[in-house]
Parts: C-alpha cells; sequence; structure tokens
C-alpha cells in the first residue's frame, strides 16, 4: 500500500493505526493530531448531509440524524471529489439500518429530499409553451416527449409528500389527517425553484414510461394496466402545467 | 391469474392530449401574474435563495441581514419598491452594501 492509500485509510477508520511514518512535533507520535484531522474529515462530511437532508434531519432530531450520518460516512466515504454528488446512497442505507425502523417513511422522506436536491443541480432546460403543445396535439398518437433534465419521481407506500411538507415548514403540530395511502412525487424544477408535486394513480408509472421513451399510447397503456383509474387526460394535463414536457417528436 | 395489457387507441390519445390542452389553457393564469425575480439585498440572514460570490456560496449562506450579494426569489415588480430598515432597497443585481466582512 502506497502512502496516500495508507494515510487515507487510516483517516476514515478510527481504530487503524496512524502510519508510522507520519511525525508529530519533536519526531514524537502523530496521533493526537491526526484524530483533529480525522474529525475535520468526519464533520464536515457529516455537515454536507445534514446540510442536503434538512428535513429528514428535523424529522428525527440532529443528534439521531448525525450519528446516522457518521455511521455512514464510515462506511461509504465519497467516491468524487464534487461534494455535490455525495449522499445518493444514504436514503437506502437509512432503509437498512436498524434504530431507524421507529421511523419507517424516513428512508422515502431522504429519497424524496435527494430527488430535490438533484432537480436543484440538473440542466436548465425551457418548458415547450402551450402554442408549441397544440400545434402537436394532432400527431400525438405517434409522440415520444421528452421531459424535463431536472424530472425525478419518487414513489412511497407511505403519505411522503405530506410528511415532507409538514416537517420542511414545522408543521408537525398542526391538526392533519395524514393520507392512508402512499403518495408518488414528481420533482421538477421548470425554471429557478424546485416543485414537488402529488401524483395521481398511475401518473408515476405513465411519466415513467415516457422517461423510458415510450410513446403516449404505450405509456398510457403501461399505466392503466397498473393503475385502473389511471387518468390520462389529467396526467397529461398535469405534465403539461408543471412544466415537465421539453421536447415532442415522433418515435424512432 | 393472467396478465393483460390494456391498449389505448390513437384516436382516445389525440383527444386526450387535446382536453388536457383545453384544462391547462383555461386554468392557467394571466400572464405575469405568478413571475418572480432575483431581488438582491432583501433577504434576512440566512434565508436567501441563492448565489455566488465570497461570503455566500448557495442557498440558506447568507451572514447577515439584507446582505447584498445574495438574492431571494420576490414577486416580479416589487424588488425595488420593497420597504427596508433604515432606506435599504432591493436590486435586481448585486449590491455594494452589506457585504459580510471577507
Amino acid at each position: 500500500m502506497d502512502n496516500e492509500a495508507a494515510f487515507a485509510r487510516a483517516l476514515l477508520d478510527a481504530e487503524a493505526a496512524v502510519p508510522e511514518w507520519i511525525e508529530g512535533r519533536d519526531g514524537g507520535g502523530a496521533e493526537r493530531r491526526f484524530s483533529v484531522y480525522r474529525n475535520n474529515v468526519y464533520a464536515s462530511l457529516v455537515d454536507v448531509l445534514a446540510g442536503r437532508f434538512p428535513v429528514s434531519a428535523k424529522l428525527v432530531g440532529d443528534v439521531f440524524f448525525r450519528a446516522m450520518a457518521r455511521i455512514y460516512v464510515a462506511k461509504t466515504p465519497p467516491d468524487s471529489a464534487v461534494l455535490l454528488r455525495y449522499g445518493g446512497g444514504f436514503a437506502d442505507f437509512v432503509a437498512g439500518f436498524p434504530p431507524a425502523t421507529p421511523v419507517p417513511y424516513l428512508a422515502d422522506v431522504m429519497r424524496l429530499e435527494w430527488a430535490w436536491h438533484g432537480a436543484y443541480h440538473s440542466a436548465d432546460a425551457e418548458p415547450l409553451p402551450q402554442e408549441a403543445l397544440a400545434a402537436f396535439g394532432p400527431r400525438a398518437e405517434r409522440l415520444a416527449l421528452t421531459l424535463h433534465p431536472s424530472l425525478r419521481l419518487v414513489r412511497s407506500d407511505y403519505p411522503v409528500v405530506t410528511i415532507w411538507e409538514l416537517a420542511a415548514r414545522d408543521g408537525e403540530d398542526e391538526p392533519v389527517r395524514l393520507p392512508a395511502e402512499g403518495e408518488d412525487a414528481l420533482v421538477l424544477r421548470p425554471a429557478l425553484e424546485v416543485e414537488v408535486r402529488r401524483l395521481p394513480e398511475g401518473g408515476a408509472v405513465f411519466i415513467q414510461a415516457l422517461q423510458d421513451g415510450a410513446t403516449l399510447p404505450e405509456a398510457a397503456a403501461r399505466a392503466s394496466s397498473s393503475s385502473p383509474t389511471f387518468d390520462l387526460v389529467a396526467s397529461l394535463a398535469g405534465l403539461m402545467r408543471s412544466g415537465a414536457i421539453v421536447g415532442m417528436g415522433e418515435s424512432a | 391469474m393472467t396478465y393483460q395489457t390494456k391498449t389505448i387507441s390513437g384516436v382516445a390519445v389525440v383527444s386526450a392530449f387535446a382536453a388536457a390542452l383545453s384544462i391547462v389553457a383555461f386554468a392557467a393564469p394571466a400572464a405575469a401574474e405568478d413571475e418572480q425575480e432575483k431581488c438582491y439585498g432583501v433577504a434576512k440572514a440566512g434565508e436567501n435563495d441563492c448565489a455566488a460570490g465570497p461570503g455566500t456560496t448557495c442557498a440558506g449562506t447568507s451572514k447577515i441581514d439584507y446582505q447584498g450579494n445574495s438574492w431571494k426569489l420576490v414577486p416580479k415588480g416589487s424588488c425595488e419598491t420593497m420597504e427596508l430598515p433604515d432606506g435599504r432597497n432591493g436590486s435586481p443585481t448585486a449590491l455594494e452594501r452589506d457585504r459580510p466582512p471577507a
């Protein structure tokens, strides 16, 4: 193992010995100073995660969230120098983290926050104006849609959008009836601000199919196969209204 | 149980598309009603939307109230007329006032 790899390993593993070629002041051991370095690495990465998942951190409290994040950092250090990309696997980790099982919706709230983060930093694109949509209308049966690059879907067995909204505005004490059903979310940044919307039954299957390149009739067929109550008009109107459509064309 | 994929006719899709468009056209707010613009120098500390530059890198990171190089989205047209303490005004471009110490 070369020096750099040994140094990196010792940084992330508190049990690991400090490489013996590192000298402290006056040629003595470097244990204490290396621990300061180690702690700074952890603290900065935990800060990154706490900043990336602010609503989730509120839901379980800062102490629990940071302790959980610290374990994740130890297991999954960043694999890119770009910290914007750090944290994509955190929700999956939390889903399998036993101490978090009393909060079963936490992982989905984190997936929603990760989608929000991805949408925020995705490429800009101009939604098609209504006139352009109208011009394509007569050929709709042969068309595939190009959806906005910021578009993300989050599907949940829990009312994840409602939970996220309430926690985000500190509304935990508001009298509210949580929906018994799960919610699917559409996350999109049509202009400067990220928007989170609830999708109707079958909406997520429909949009996923379109994202995969299906034509409108194919996507509609998949959605109504999965949800008998799928409403094509409402789902199309939702896509148009939210600015999710940035291009249309005949499928190859 | 047999898995049956429903088919949707092209005619149905064309008419659904037209119906969706008419819903959207009907419900669309009057132009410019809900537009927003970036407004510098009006956000309270930590409540800015985003900005680049020394002292503030992104959303929620401005250090002081009404920081001149951080911005917030506000309804279009309200930026420069917004009333702020001590005779300050917002601006659609970054301001030199109220910068955090380097």
